[in-house]
């Protein structure tokens, strides 16, 4: 099962919909995967298999977290997140 | 449950806003109002899509202004403006601003998982892009009967 982070500025609300576009496309790819949102400073030096974020947030995480960023731009776009999770599948290859 | 938030009393429409700081101003203005939020939360709202970027535009069209939770928030609170024209929020047009405020990260995650699923669904996202409240409000009461 894949650890995946949903992240934005304070973890409460563009991130919940984050998790739930994640969790929708994951489940069309039947991907098992448990998916959490939080901050950006509380995802900094997570060991999730990926991290989902905004492009501005994640150019922030990069360097101080080892997990693969993916840059989502409209966290409600079922298809953008589901694209993404096509990209961390084919690295995973 | 999402009618205990979108309610007439929070929901308002207007053809056009100036600038997308002001539309944030003003569909906050309700909440403001009946003591939900401080002043302070409008700005700190405006001030997170400065420093984070414009993210909170969660699909085309709609954006979720928020900041952190239980600063300048009195209790859980949601509000609603819908535009004929949209605003520009940093190279994104937005016709629908829902103001979130939340005073943990946990009771206010019903009523926003359920805006959630009726904004992902076409249909429905139709009816709030008309803007029109009545029929937007016989959406979000729909499940409630």
């Amino acid at each position: 099962m894949y650890k995946f982070l949903a992240v934005c500025g304070f973890g409460v609300g563009s991130s919940m919909v984050l998790k739930m576009s994640i969790e929708k496309a994951a489940k069309e790819r039947n991907i098992d995967c448990e998916v959490e949102n939080t901050d950006l400073s509380s995802a900094k030096g997570s060991n999730a298999d990926a991290i989902f974020t905004s492009q501005e947030l994640g150019d922030e995480l990069k360097g101080s977290t080892k997990s693969p960023v993916f840059p989502i731009q409209r966290y409600m776009d079922k298809e953008e997140v589901g694209k993404a999770l096509d990209d961390f599948l084919a690295d995973k290859k | 449950m999402l009618n205990k938030y979108l309610s007439k009393e929070t929901m308002q429409h207007a053809k056009s806003v100036e600038s997308w700081e002001k539309a944030i101003a003003y569909a906050a203005e309700p909440l403001l109002e009946k003591g939900v939020i401080e002043e302070s939360y409008i700005k700190s709202m405006i001030d997170s899509v400065e420093e984070n970027g414009p993210y909170i535009v969660l699909k085309d069209y709609f954006a979720l202004p928020h900041a952190k939770a239980g600063v300048g928030v009195n209790e859980v609170g949601m509000s609603l403006l819908t535009l004929d024209d949209p605003v520009d929020l940093k190279g994104n047009p937005v016709k629908l601003f829902l103001v979130l405020a939340a005073v943990d990260s946990s009771a206010h995650l019903e009523a926003l998982s359920e805006i959630s699923e009726i904004l992902m669904d076409d249909e429905s996202y139709a009816i709030f892009l008309s803007g029109d409240l009545n029929d937007i409000t016989k959406l979000i009461t729909k499940g409630d009967d």
